[in-house]
């Protein structure tokens, strides 16, 4: 009964002062679609940002390096009092490349953290035509899973990728190599080995990821051609790259897989410092302005539930002069912050996903992108429904709580 | 403890901190009797309205003892006080104080929804009986801030009867009236008092309305000055 009677002149409240509650209500409205919005944003531009950093970098590389350093193997048997003279110690490189990449390749599928691999042949190579020279990289890849890791196809500018799956003696190369090159589609290319086998390929294709480095010097062939030109045998590789479900977690999956692979396993953090600074930096970005976006938007909702509740203070002490507890008074205040909160909130999302889709049109036409990166990520708006609730219900608890606490008397004497 | 005594305050003492510290009421002391139609008058500013409070329990911060139905009520919580006031005392301010989203009949209603003891329909009726006695049946429905004062007022008084009180107490309930509004005031006063056994303590400026109550307390700078019939 007393419950009842208590929503009633909540309701009684909300509704008797539409445009205030409205006030309260946008408030919430517009600090929950900021939050939102910038978080879609953020993430939006860190993804992009981590989509073209990966697009030549895997998450794990496996190869085989040279073996660890043993130039003094003597150390731990000789005793202290023997003088030993050690000449020109030399490392060795027994094997060259992988060659049982099936077997790593069916270890591999076993881990439900990796969401793929794919094999490579890379070779360093010069590229020749009557009058240039130029060295690269020529990547003998699987095509299927090299997009699948690198969505290497969305980088083609001319030509079609798939196309590679079909052509062994095709070749698709990076725009600064074709400029420095002059090659154009269809075009030949003779590629030099390290050992001085030349081969012809046709241009299948141009791509362009942005990166100079590696458009300038990157070319693409079937893996089996490059197994060929090395003279190798099926199964030889010299790389594994390997991706994972979160590219952070790289470091502890490689010190996972590391104990069960012959060879050696890199997180990209290992090779790459700089890109790893470059995007934890961004999270702590990410961070901070989410953290500012809702503590100012939490200030802005405390205050207009807080003036809501002092405009009120006579009322709450009329109901309790007329004997009204004070969980009643708390009851009164927190539905209507709750309403408030409510309604506020899911207005908040709609706005919030609006603005989100909205700025996601705007044209950005640098490097790979066309519009402004977004992302929709259902946890950004849970959170920040929630957070919403949080707060309007703290906002609407800490000023109906001291009210209630306080003789009438000494409100309405005022 | 006598059985008909309805209220009893000793050495109430009281003091006002802002802007300094001042002694509003010193050592009052009296009792009141079941039944009986107490007037408190006193020039303004001698603590009338603020010893009323206390006497309402809607003011804690006091020196002394108050007793209301042979309950001590000094030092109970604020929600007890509440529960207390709710059952007990019937208040009527100067101002009306009506909650200006409800009816008329709705504000009625509060305080005995809020008591809980009868169901909705029984209130209701209650309310209607109580709005029919002090002629404004049909103002019922009516939101109380489109009511003109005198009938605010009377709302406010409904409100106030509601659940029965022991003790009705009024803060210069007529001070907003005109004479024929006052009239019917004191006249439901005086009914309650003497048909229903209620007592009403009312803090008065209008010297008629004092004369004609069973008696007459007189402050005068926090001190109780007389005491006459």
């Amino acid at each position: 009964m007393a419950a009842n009677t208590n929503i009633k002149i909540a309701y009684a409240h909300l509704t008797s002062r539409v445009k205030q509650a409205l006030v309260a209500m946008l408030s919430v409205t517009f600090g929950i679609s900021m939050y939102i919005f910038m978080n879609s944003f953020m993430s939006g531009v860190n993804n992009v940002q981590s989509d073209l950093a990966f697009s030549t970098l895997a998450h794990i590389r496996i190869y085989n390096d040279v073996p660890e350093d043993k130039t003094n193997l003597l150390a731990s048997s000789a005793s202290p009092n023997q003088v030993i003279n050690l000449r020109n110690p030399k490392i060795i490189q027994y094997t060259d490349g992988i060659k049982n990449s099936n077997k790593i390749i069916s270890q591999l599928s076993k881990y439900p953290q990796i969401t793929g691999a794919t094999t490579q042949v890379n070779i360093n190579v010069f590229y020749l035509n009557e009058a240039t020279k130029v060295n690269g990289t020529l990547s003998g890849v699987e095509v299927d899973n090299e997009d699948k890791l690198f969505k290497t196809s969305t980088y083609i500018t001319d030509g079609n990728w798939n196309d590679l799956n079909f052509r062994s003696d095709g070749v698709i190369i990076g725009t600064g190599l074709a400029y420095k090159m002059s090659l154009k589609l269809n075009d030949n290319l003779v590629v030099s080995t390290a050992e001085g086998v030349t081969k012809s390929f046709k241009i299948i294709g141009i791509f362009k990821t942005t990166l100079a480095g590696v458009d300038n010097s990157k070319a693409y062939i079937k893996i089996g051609a490059a197994r060929q030109l090395l003279s190798e045998n099926q199964g030889y590789v010299t790389d594994i790259q390997v991706n994972i479900k979160d590219y952070n977690t790289a470091r502890e999956i490689a010190q996972q897989l590391a104990p069960s692979i012959p060879y050696k396993v890199d997180a990209w953090q290992i090779a790459n410092g700089q890109l790893e600074a470059a995007s934890g930096l961004r999270d702590i970005i990410a961070i901070a302005v989410s953290l500012t976006i809702l503590i100012v938007a939490g200030f802005g909702i405390y205050n207009i539930m807080n003036m809501t509740v002092n405009e009120k203070i006579k009322e709450i002490a009329i109901l309790k002069a007329m004997g009204f507890a004070g969980n009643d008074i708390v009851q009164i205040f927190l539905f209507q912050s709750i309403v408030i909160g409510i309604i506020g909130g899911l207005l908040g999302i709609v706005f919030g996903f609006a603005v989100s889709v909205i700025v996601n049109q705007v044209p950005f036409h640098i490097a790979t992108l066309s519009t402004l990166p977004m992302t929709y990520n259902i946890k950004d708006y849970i959170m920040s429904f929630v957070f919403g609730l949080i707060t309007t219900f703290v906002a609407g608890y800490l000023p109906a709580k001291k009210a209630s606490s306080i003789d009438p008397v000494s409100i309405i004497r005022g | 403890m006598e059985k008909n005594i309805a209220l009893s305050v000793n050495n109430l003492t009281k003091y006002f901190h802002e802007p300094e510290t001042f002694k509003v009421l010193k050592d009052v002391s009296f009792d009141v009797q079941k039944g009986e139609f107490l007037s408190i008058v006193g020039k303004s500013g001698c603590g009338k309205s603020t010893m009323l409070y206390v006497l309402s329990t809607m003011d804690t911060d006091y020196e002394g003892n108050l007793m209301i139905n042979n309950t001590n009520l000094t030092g109970k919580s604020q929600n007890e006080l509440a529960a207390f006031r709710n059952a007990n005392i019937g208040f009527v301010f100067q101002f009306h104080y009506l909650l200006p989203e409800f009816t008329s009949i709705d504000n009625v209603m509060l305080p005995a929804l809020k008591l809980g003891k009868k169901s909705k329909e029984e209130i209701k009726e209650k309310a209607y009986v109580l709005l029919t006695m002090l002629d404004l049946k049909a103002q019922a429905n009516k939101s109380a801030n489109k009511l003109s004062g005198g009938q605010q007022q009377r709302i406010a008084i409904a409100r106030a009867l509601i659940n029965d009180p022991a003790i009705i107490m009024g803060d210069e309930p007529t001070g907003n009236l005109d004479s024929k509004n006052t009239k019917i005031v004191f006249d439901i006063f005086r009914q309650l008092a003497k048909d229903k056994g209620q007592t009403i303590i009312a803090v008065t400026h209008d010297e008629e309305f004092a004369a004609n109550s069973d008696r007459i307390i007189e402050l005068s700078d926090g001190e109780l000055l007389k005491s006459y019939r």
